[in-house]
């Protein structure tokens, strides 16, 4: 890039606006990496609940799922550390306020289930995670995480309140290989 | 009658920089030469003619045992940069 090149309008808008597609376009390359890591620690983790329920008949099993935030926010730590440098911009903020903010809601809700008042956290776990996946992608105008935020908050909604028990936890599994695709798609789209 | 174009922004590299400044809380150097392309001597030039007009600080210090030199956008450096953008479409909307 040369100093003193003589640009006109058109090409010093364009430059900017290069500029600031390239910023989104790096925030959502590095995203796409934490919509694989917890695609896969849901995906296996509800998977395993799910086998260890249906074969010992024990709801305890369930305690498993605090085991997510002890494994994903280590390796999540360690996926940022590998991702590309990007600058901190209100962008990447805000996504990390939507994640922080449904992460405390999730694990907030799940133990007052457990231990205070009992109450039907599938569905709402699956309508907070499907409406922060469709945030995200608002934020980083990006229509297959929308598409995937939506059909994981709605149709995990559905599909909770159709199903009972441990059948349950396959909406998570469901949810896991979403957020997987999504993760694989959006790599797929800026690689 | 149009505005004048700010100088300073009216430059390639200078204005790749502050674009990038303008929609990050901070950039550091080796980012900064990542995105433009531009050599070392070149952007530390670019880089000081901003930071000398006021529109960017400039922080030198250590991360970890690497030097580091981290730029972000002032206030003034926003408002000119705003000014210079409007200015543009001004340019463009007059030419259609």
């Amino acid at each position: 890039m040369e100093q003193n090149k003589e640009m006109t309008a058109q090409q010093s808008l364009q430059l900017i606006s290069d500029s600031f597609n390239k910023s989104r376009k790096d925030i959502l390359r590095n995203s796409a990496n934490y919509f694989v890591l917890w695609g896969i620690l849901l995906t296996a983790i509800s998977l395993a609940i799910y086998l260890l329920w249906h074969l010992t008949d024990k709801p305890q099993w369930n305690f498993l799922w605090f085991a997510m935030p002890v494994i994903g926010y280590p390796l999540a730590a360690l996926v940022g550390k590998s991702n590309a440098p990007i600058p901190q911009n209100e962008v990447s903020k805000m996504l990390g306020g939507v994640w922080t903010v449904f992460g405390t809601f999730a694990l907030a809700l799940s133990a007052i289930a457990v231990f205070v008042v009992p109450m039907h956290i599938t569905l709402i776990i699956v309508i907070i995670l499907g409406l922060a996946e469709c945030i995200s992608g608002v934020l980083l105008r990006n229509w297959p995480i929308i598409i995937a935020g939506f059909l994981l908050g709605v149709g995990g909604a559905i599909f909770a309140l159709l199903v009972k028990s441990d059948a349950q936890l396959l909406i998570f599994t469901l949810g896991g290989i979403l957020l997987l695709a999504t993760g694989f798609i959006v790599k797929l789209q800026y690689k | 009658m149009f505005p004048k174009l700010d100088p300073i922004l009216h430059s390639e590299l200078r204005l790749a920089v502050m674009s990038i400044l303008a929609g990050a809380d901070e950039a550091d150097f080796t980012y900064l030469k990542k995105q433009t392309g531009a050599t070392s001597g070149n952007l530390s030039v670019q880089i000081d003619k901003l930071a000398s007009a006021g529109y960017i600080e400039v922080e030198k210090g250590f991360k970890g045992k690497m030097p580091r030199t981290a730029c972000r956008i002032t206030p003034a450096g926003q408002e000119a940069f705003k000014s210079y953008v409007e200015a543009l479409k001004e340019y463009l909307s007059a030419g259609k």
